[in-house]
């Protein structure tokens, strides 16, 4: 039996659908990522999971029991705020108890439960400081501990770590991802940082304008995108747009608008001559040797380089247009010039495309 | 002096000096003042004397009259925080038409003369006033009930008049508490009278102080209201000092009640600080 489950789940807003029929399913135990840009509808999702939103149409369930009218008090949820949350005027000891006092949790049992859970974030000791008196890191750490402790069916995170600097980000993540682990908790994770999401989660979902694009494992939303959107939502994308075309008895190819054609390995339910969104990851783009065959390989220019430690990132001039490839820095080509001329080309199964719409990742 | 001190001095100045001019130097000549006796057909005699001091905490008619003003005090702000709280928090959490109409119906009475208001409680709780006419007409009660010249009415009639500095200090306090501590509250499993008691109040707790304050100090120092609810016999310490200085010339006595009540104001002031540096920070 999943642990959550969301059934069409919807809310309409007098002018917008901020989500519109989210189903997901998700295993005990597992961390899932609800991932997209700013106003995907992944936040009102979360909040319609936690009760502080009321959907319009849809169902949520529990260990298989239907919340949907349930009242956050009784849902047995933890929340962890991206603001932190936290009672000001309380100590580290009374934020973290709040959740066991309303189970009636008294006495030695409470602070049994309390310093277990701030020794899972590893604040032990820090019982009677004011949140003031902590980092914000610390604070997000209480957050956590105090949304724990009362052992919540599922845990929920809205953007946890959007508010701290990017080294202490990477040590979350894991911190995060391995208390979430030790104590095995079903946990469903809003940002809107791919990466995060990539790296954290068993699953992700993908979400843009409150409908779900895709829900896979990070490896299947990386290799097999099912939407244009998600292709330029995960990883580092180009985007450009052309035109497809369908060569009686050949694979089907995509002319950039005054660039290179490339082949398109998928391209069902495009017709021949409509205008595309085009999404090619700078990753998938290879440098070929010069003596590589010339059917697919595309000459251009090296326009820009630019040394970003693991990698080497260039700007690559084609024809009218300029994509970004990248080079591993102890590979072969680490070491190209501005104004080399260099051959690239593109496996058909990378070149995403899409009917045209305006691509709206961030 | 410090260059950079010079700019803000010459801000303040031109207030500086009306206020040294016009409050601190009648304070300051007031001082010895209220260190004489007065003599009734003579005037302020030479010697020095506490005498004016003693007298209000020793004559029990002078000591009744302090520790109704202070009771005046308290029960005032406490009828307008148990009064203006609730009206606060709905403001506070109102869609932002309902919030401005509020605001305005909160500020509109302001904008009456304060003896039109004064007054109108006057009509009200006379012995023939509105309200004693109405519940003798109706048979419940036979003869008039004293409603005016007594605590009841002074209460009333201030609190109506102060409550909405009550309110107006209060919401923005209110405003201020981030709905996500509320939310965190709720999903910890807190009924809406837990995330009140334990949360929102808590953390009001600055706008509460100040709102307290503000209208502890106003009821205390108030002057029309007492002077026309509490008539000619019934007097507070801001009527009382009217009253040396402008009917009995007994200035002495009237500038030893105005430092006591000096006194009072920012002993309050300066204890309510006090709790205010303990909670800080809570919002």
């Amino acid at each position: 039996m999943p642990a959550l489950t969301l059934e069409r789940l919807e809310k309409r807003y007098p002018g917008h659908t901020a989500a519109a029929s989210v189903s997901l399913s998700i295993n005990d135990g597992e961390f899932v990522s609800l991932v997209g840009p700013s106003g995907c509808g992944k936040t009102t999702v979360l909040r319609m999971v936690a009760g502080l939103i009321q959907p319009t149409s849809g169902r949520i369930l529990i260990d298989g029991r239907d919340v949907t009218g349930l009242p956050a008090n009784q849902r047995k949820i933890g929340l962890v705020f991206q603001s932190y949350a936290l009672f000001p005027h309380m100590s580290v000891f009374d934020n973290v108890a709040f959740g066991l006092r309303r189970q009636g949790v008294e006495g030695r049992d409470l602070k049994q439960r309390v310093e277990e859970a701030l020794a899972g974030v590893r604040l032990s000791g820090y019982v009677d400081r004011l949140p003031r008196q902590l980092s914000g890191g610390q604070q997000q750490r209480v957050a956590v501990a105090r949304s724990i402790a009362p052992r919540p069916s599922i845990l929920l995170f809205d953007e946890p770590l959007s508010n701290l600097d990017a080294a202490l980000r990477d040590e979350m993540q894991i911190e995060l991802k391995r208390l979430q682990r030790g104590v095995g908790i079903t946990t469903l994770f809003v940002t809107h940082d791919q990466g995060e999401a990539m790296s954290m989660s068993d699953r992700v979902c993908v979400l843009a304008d409150g409908v779900v694009q895709q829900f896979g494992t990070p490896e299947e939303i990386y290799h097999r995108p099912a939407t244009g959107f998600v292709a330029g939502f995960i990883g580092r994308p180009n985007r450009l747009s052309g035109r497809l075309l369908r060569p009686a008895g050949q694979v089907a190819l995509v002319q950039i608008e005054n660039g290179p054609r490339l082949a398109v390995a998928a391209a069902e339910g495009i017709d021949d001559g409509a205008a595309v969104d085009v999404v090619v990851r700078q990753e998938d783009i290879r440098f070929a040797a010069s003596h590589d065959t010339p059917g697919h390989a595309i000459d251009g220019r090296i326009a820009l380089r630019s040394f970003i430690g693991s990698r080497v990132q260039y700007v690559v001039a084609l024809g009218g247009i300029e994509v970004i490839a990248e080079a591993p820095t102890n590979g072969l080509h680490a070491g190209l010039d501005v104004g080399m001329a260099v051959r690239i080309a593109v496996a058909p199964e990378h070149v995403y495309v899409n009917a045209a719409r305006a691509l709206e990742a961030a | 002096m410090n260059n950079r001190r010079l700019p803000g001095l010459l801000l303040v100045s031109p207030l500086l000096l009306v206020l040294l001019l016009v409050f601190v130097a009648p304070v300051l000549l007031m001082a010895p003042l209220s260190l004489h006796e007065y003599l009734p057909g003579t005037g302020v005699s030479q010697q020095w004397t506490l005498a004016n001091y003693t007298d209000i905490v020793t004559d029990e008619y002078f000591r009744e009259v302090v520790l109704r003003t202070l009771a005046l005090g308290f029960g005032v702000t406490a009828i307008c925080l148990v009064l203006g709280y609730p009206l606060a928090y709905y403001i506070a959490n109102a869609g932002p038409t309902m919030r401005l109409t509020l605001t305005m119906l909160v500020i509109f009475p302001m904008l009456l003369n304060l003896v039109v208001r004064s007054f109108g409680w006057i009509a009200l709780l006379a012995n023939r006033g509105l309200v004693n006419n109405l519940l003798i007409d109706v048979g419940l009660i036979e003869r008039p009930i004293k409603m005016m010249f007594n605590l009841f009415g002074l209460l009333v009639g201030m609190s109506h008049i102060f409550l909405p500095f009550m309110v107006l200090m209060l919401v923005p306090a209110i405003q201020a508490i981030p709905k996500d501590v509320q939310a965190a509250a709720y999903t910890l499993a807190a009924s809406r009278a837990r995330v009140f008691w334990s949360v929102t109040l808590p953390m009001s707790a600055p706008g509460i102080l100040s709102g307290s304050i503000l209208v502890f100090v106003l009821t205390i120092s108030a002057l029309v209201t007492p002077r026309m609810l509490g008539g000619p016999t019934y007097k507070v310490m801001a009527t009382l000092i009217y009253d040396d200085f402008l009917q009995t010339l007994d200035w002495p006595a009237g500038a030893a009640m105005s430092f006591v009540l000096t006194g009072l104001t920012l002993l309050v002031i300066g204890l309510s600080s006090r709790v205010l540096r303990r909670w800080g920070g809570t919002a």
